[in-house]
């Protein structure tokens, strides 16, 4: 079985975004919640200024405080090494929101995509609605994707959590995440920690690298090369 | 409760009725159902289908994944070998679903109710159908015409597919109209002018990054923005690897905060940097002495402070270099630059040395950032001839152009023009070009250019003459133009006026009628061309799902509409020259406005897709495949063959003008005066020769620096899709994918210098004032941009773009404050570039 893991390339990162928005449309991601992200810092004065930009998301540890928070197995590691979760299980206990250190799990608070349910219009008869798009398809809202439900809840409901999956529906097809799928500067690198000749391992041999939170005994799986 | 996955998805149908009446809070598992019940019917393959994203001036061959007649994803197009290798582009285009979903799209025709015009009035729009809307524009038509002043109709444009042969070409003409009017000059005029004053090429220059070792960007930041971004942003790492990047901004760009060197320069100074660079350059004898030529005895005599004789140099394949040098060069140190720039001479000397010596495998990169100021044009003018010093020029690893694009023209209205219409056609265009003030130079002819934000006060003077009607497509200059203020109050005065667009928008709001416009990635017809990566490459626009609401395409189907409409009553010429273009492939003519469109994209590709006609570049069998491909690509540049002739007064590579000289000297003789006035009424500092040379000009800067003490800089976001993007949700989100941005904010970013002084912080509320208006935003203390600058990105601030962009749409409160209604209405003059960058106002800040 293999062992997943991300790689991200800083030197060719682009620091665009590009990630966290395919990310959105690929799992049909609502506001507010972000399953790929970033963290951005400013640092020295000017003007010998520094300005860095780490994307994130899951880490998909080895060792997942999330797995071990989680009273109802919902949160579970599968057997690629990936931390999946199950809303069917969920409890909303928000337990795996505790315990997370890197603030990769959301929790629903509202009914998600509100935005397609509301009735206001913008210029009453002229402009539309939320709600009348959403009348017009059959889906819950009109450019959802509807691969992401065939491992996981396609739109994840009020009252639980949810977080990055790797794209398992993705992998399950011989596809790379679309977050990898999509970098624009080639900056993610997708694969299997346990073969020795895969890409992650070349490049994790070639450069030296950092996880997120290397001292929380959580073994994160997505490791970063050089500087941005 | 334990499901396995099977039967959770068959409870989930079932459960899903049962829920739907339900009110309140629902228990997990149902709402989880109810989602689920709609979400699991469509799961399907899908397919890919090509067309084109416009979200910037890129131009990306993009498909777009089509699931049960929805958009669902967009990717690059993997058959594009210039821009988008591997199905890679930038965030912009997957923005582009927001947009063709937004429920604030404009779903129908419509009318003002409300004759009064204003920010403040509501236009009391009420739906009308098409034919009531074409009828009635179709009318004002004739009016025009039987009153013989059909040219006080324009005809403006802004983003176009180059199906604009049709409504800006064309169709103004049949009605007797020379005011077809584009966006142009709020674009880059002002850029193209440094090329062209020296390689006689007025166009965007192509960079051959794969094979390039230093990279100089003036102003550019082309991982965010600028063309080729999916490109650059594709190849930077390798870029990094192998070249050095310097770049020259204010403000720490993305691209600025990734290179070896930023320097961020006093805005507008960076003619001081780019001439004292070429003063390095030849001081320390490293211009490329097989381009530019060398000193007959080999002894450089360029020394600071002394001329040199041109006799003792032998130039080859440029002209003028000595004399560029005793003009200008011998005395701009870069301790000189120093003090003007606030550049340390060390960094100038290092970067100009470093380039230098990497020629000609190198690149220096024009933008906006430099050009668009009141006095940028020479300094563009200078940027640029560092690439002809170190000999760059159209070659590997350097500055090129494009490879020929094998399309055709639509056959000449001439046949077709009436008598009203060709002494229509005989007014000089409105937009006040090749006057005095407005040389507008493009391509070496006076009054060439387009002035395009002087139209709003052609407008509002009646100067040259009175406009009565205009249409205007996929533009928004009540937003985007520089001055904007001014432009409500044209429009206020224009008694009639359509605007075709897919959203309400600040220009929406004075229009008479609105006219829903089919979106250009999604649901329309047309072509682009482009170039990335050595490679041009053409494109056509497709409509891959079927419109989202009751839209046509404004180049092709509208005025089709509009002639039928004519023709109805009883004016046949544009109707008989639309019917002249058919098919190419079965000589059928076309008998409704989508045929019609789909004939004249037809007809101009033809050499492309018709295996008849030879062509280089990717080949096809037929149309069929061509639209399934979606995408034409050339042969990689070949370099060096415009060092025969580049085609100026020379046939050289000029640092010396001449053509430039000649198109000036024309100028003035066309307003009997000499060029020293004209450079004084074009606010240009230069006299005599200096004209004819890439030289430094002071910035001219809007305001007294006791009451203003602040230089404002504006930038372009990476998310913007030319400002029409901000009613997207993931816009919003994003937002701070702008280094020192804000997710859902519009910031000023202020040194923290400056901020301490003034008692700001973070999240504090302003208002800026320049001396031609004001705007209200949040305060962002940030280090990456310089002390005594003000740094904002262009992009929010709209009132009328819908839900999402307004903070408050109904009170047309904006989401922060548009750049445009503090920067004044000013000019490149000498290319009719409206100006923006270089420092052109200062402003003073106020803590609300």
């Amino acid at each position: 079985m293999p062992n997943y893991a991300m790689v991200i390339d800083l030197h060719k990162c682009a620091g665009c975004g590009a990630c966290a928005i395919a990310c959105k449309n690929e799992n049909n991601v609502p506001e507010g919640i972000y399953w790929a992200n970033y963290i951005h810092r400013t640092r020295g004065k000017f003007p010998n200024v520094r300005y860095e930009f780490i994307p994130t998301l899951c880490n998909h540890c080895e060792e997942a405080p999330c797995v071990k928070a989680c009273p109802v197995g919902a949160m579970h590691k599968d057997e690629n090494g990936l931390t999946l979760h199950d809303p069917s299980k969920c409890i909303g206990c928000k337990a795996c929101v505790v315990a997370d250190p890197y603030g990769v799990i959301y929790f629903n608070e509202e009914k998600p995509h509100e935005f397609w349910y509301d009735k206001e219009e913008a210029i009453e008869k002229i402009t539309s609605s939320g709600q009348e798009m959403g009348k017009n398809y059959d889906v819950p809202f009109p450019y959802y994707n509807p691969d992401r439900a065939k491992t996981y809840a396609g739109v994840r409901p009020k009252g639980v959590v949810e977080k990055c999956t790797m794209c398992d529906h993705r992998i399950k097809e011989g596809k790379v995440p679309y977050c990898v799928y999509s970098c624009p500067s080639g900056a993610r690198v997708f694969g299997d920690l346990d073969d020795p000749n895969s890409e992650v391992n070349k490049l994790l041999n070639q450069y030296s690298y950092f996880r997120l939170g290397e001292n929380f005994g959580t073994k994160p799986k997505v490791f970063y090369i050089r500087e941005f | 409760m334990k499901l396995s996955r099977r039967s959770f998805i068959k409870a989930s149908v079932a459960t899903g009725v049962i829920a739907a009446g339900a009110g309140g809070t629902k228990p997990m598992l149902q709402a989880l159902a109810e989602n689920s019940g709609k979400e699991n019917k469509q799961v399907s393959e899908g397919e890919w289908r090509p067309t084109v994203c416009q979200g910037c001036t890129t131009w990306c061959a993009v498909q777009v994944k089509v699931v049960n007649g929805r958009a669902v994803k967009v990717r690059g197009n993997p058959h594009s070998k210039a821009n988008n290798h591997d199905g890679k582009v930038c965030p912009r285009a997957h923005l582009s679903l927001q947009q063709v979903y937004d429920p604030d799209r404009i779903k129908t025709p419509m009318k003002r109710t409300n004759p009064k015009k204003g920010r403040n009035e509501d236009p009391q729009f009420v739906p009308i159908t098409w034919d009531e809307a074409i009828d009635e524009i179709a009318e004002k038509f004739l009016e025009l015409r039987k009153n013989n002043e059909p040219h006080k109709f324009v005809l403006m444009r802004g983003r176009y597919t180059y199906l604009r042969e049709i409504l800006y070409g064309a169709f103004p003409k049949l009605i007797g109209s020379p005011n077809s009017i584009s966006h142009s000059a709020l674009c880059a005029e002002a850029e193209k002018f440094g090329s062209y004053y020296t390689e006689h090429y007025w166009g965007y220059r192509d960079y051959d990054l794969r094979n390039t070792r230093y990279v100089i960007l003036w102003g550019a930041d082309p991982l965010a923005s600028n063309r080729q971004v999916p490109h650059a942003m594709n190849v930077w790492g390798e870029v990094m690897d192998r070249a050095k990047v310097a770049v020259i901004d204010p403000r720490l760009s993305v691209t600025a905060a990734k290179a070896d060197e930023w320097l961020p320069v006093i805005p507008g100074e960076d003619g001081a940097l780019a001439t004292a660079m070429a003063h390095v350059i030849l001081t320390e004898g490293l211009w490329n002495k097989s381009f530019v030529g060398d000193f007959v005895d080999g002894v450089n005599r360029f020394k600071q402070g002394e001329t040199v004789d041109p006799e003792t140099f032998q130039e080859n394949l440029t002209y003028g270099l000595v004399r560029w040098w005793n003009l200008e060069l011998k005395d701009r140190t870069p301790q000189w630059a120093e003090q003007k720039a606030g550049i340390p001479a060390e960094q100038i000397i290092r970067v100009a040395r470093e380039f230098a010596e990497a020629a000609p495998k190198a690149i220096s990169w024009l933008s906006p950032g430099t050009s668009m100021q009141v006095r940028g044009g020479y300094a563009a003018m200078a940027a640029h001839a560092l690439n002809g010093l170190v000999g760059s020029v159209d070659n590997v690893g350097g500055t090129i152009r494009s490879a020929k694009y094998p399309t055709q023209a639509i056959p000449s209205v001439e046949p077709f023009m009436d008598d009203i219409a060709k002494a229509g056609n005989k007014h000089h265009k409105v937009d006040q070009r090749g006057y005095k003030e407005f040389p507008a130079l493009k391509k070496g002819k006076s009054g060439k250019g387009v002035v395009t934000n002087r139209l709003a006060d052609a407008i509002l003077d009646e100067d040259p003459y009175e406009v009565k009607m205009a249409i205007g497509y996929w533009n928004n200059f009540t937003f985007s133009c520089a001055g904007a203020s001014r432009w409500e109050k044209a429009l206020e005065k224009l008694p009639f006026f359509v605007h075709i667009t897919t959203h309400p928008s600040e220009m929406a709001m004075f229009a008479d009628i609105v006219l829903p416009a089919a979106h250009h990635l999604y649901e329309r017809l047309g072509y682009i061309e482009s170039k990335a990566n050595t490679i041009s490459y053409i494109a056509m626009n497709q409509r891959v799902i079927e419109p989202v609401w009751d839209v046509r395409i404004d180049e092709t189907e509208i005025p089709w509409m509009i002639a039928e409409k004519l023709a109805e009553k009883g004016f046949t010429n544009v109707l008989d020259y639309f019917k002249s273009i058919k098919d190419p492939e079965t000589g059928k003519t076309p008998t409704n406005s989508w045929e019609f469109s789909e004939y004249v994209l037809k007809t101009m590709t033809q050499p492309i897709w018709d295996p008849a006609i030879k062509t280089e570049g990717d080949q096809f069998s037929g149309w069929e495949e061509f639209k399934k491909v979606g995408i034409w690509n050339s042969e990689p540049y070949k370099f060096r063959n415009k060092w025969k002739d580049f085609g100026t007064k020379t046939g050289k590579f000029e640092f010396y003008s001449e053509t430039l000289k000649a198109a000036l000297e024309h100028h003035a003789e066309k307003h009997n005066t000499n060029v020293d006035d004209i450079m004084k009424v074009t606010k240009y500092q230069a006299r005599g020769e200096l004209a004819f040379v890439p030289h430094y000009e002071e910035p001219f800067r809007w305001g007294d620096e006791k009451e203003y003490p602040f230089i404002f800089v504006e930038h372009r976001s990476r998310l913007n899709r030319e400002a029409r993007s901000a009613n997207c949700q993931w816009y919003q989100e994003f937002k701070d994918v702008d280094p020192g941005d804000e997710r859902w904010d519009d910031v000023a970013k202020i040194n923290p210098v400056d901020a301490g002084k003034l008692g700001l912080k973070t999240g504090d509320k302003i208002r800026l004032k320049s001396p031609t208006g004001e705007i209200e935003c949040t305060a962002k203390v940030w280090e990456g941009v310089r002390p005594g600058t003000i740094v904002k990105c262009y992009g929010q601030g709209h009132w009328a773009y819908g839900r999402i962009a307004a903070k408050d749409f109904k009170k047309r409160m904006p989401r922060g404050g548009n750049n445009n209604e503090l920067l004044p209405a000013d000019y490149e003059r000498l290319s009719g570039s409206t100006v923006r960058h270089g420092g052109v106002t200062r402003v003073k800040v106020e803590k609300l």
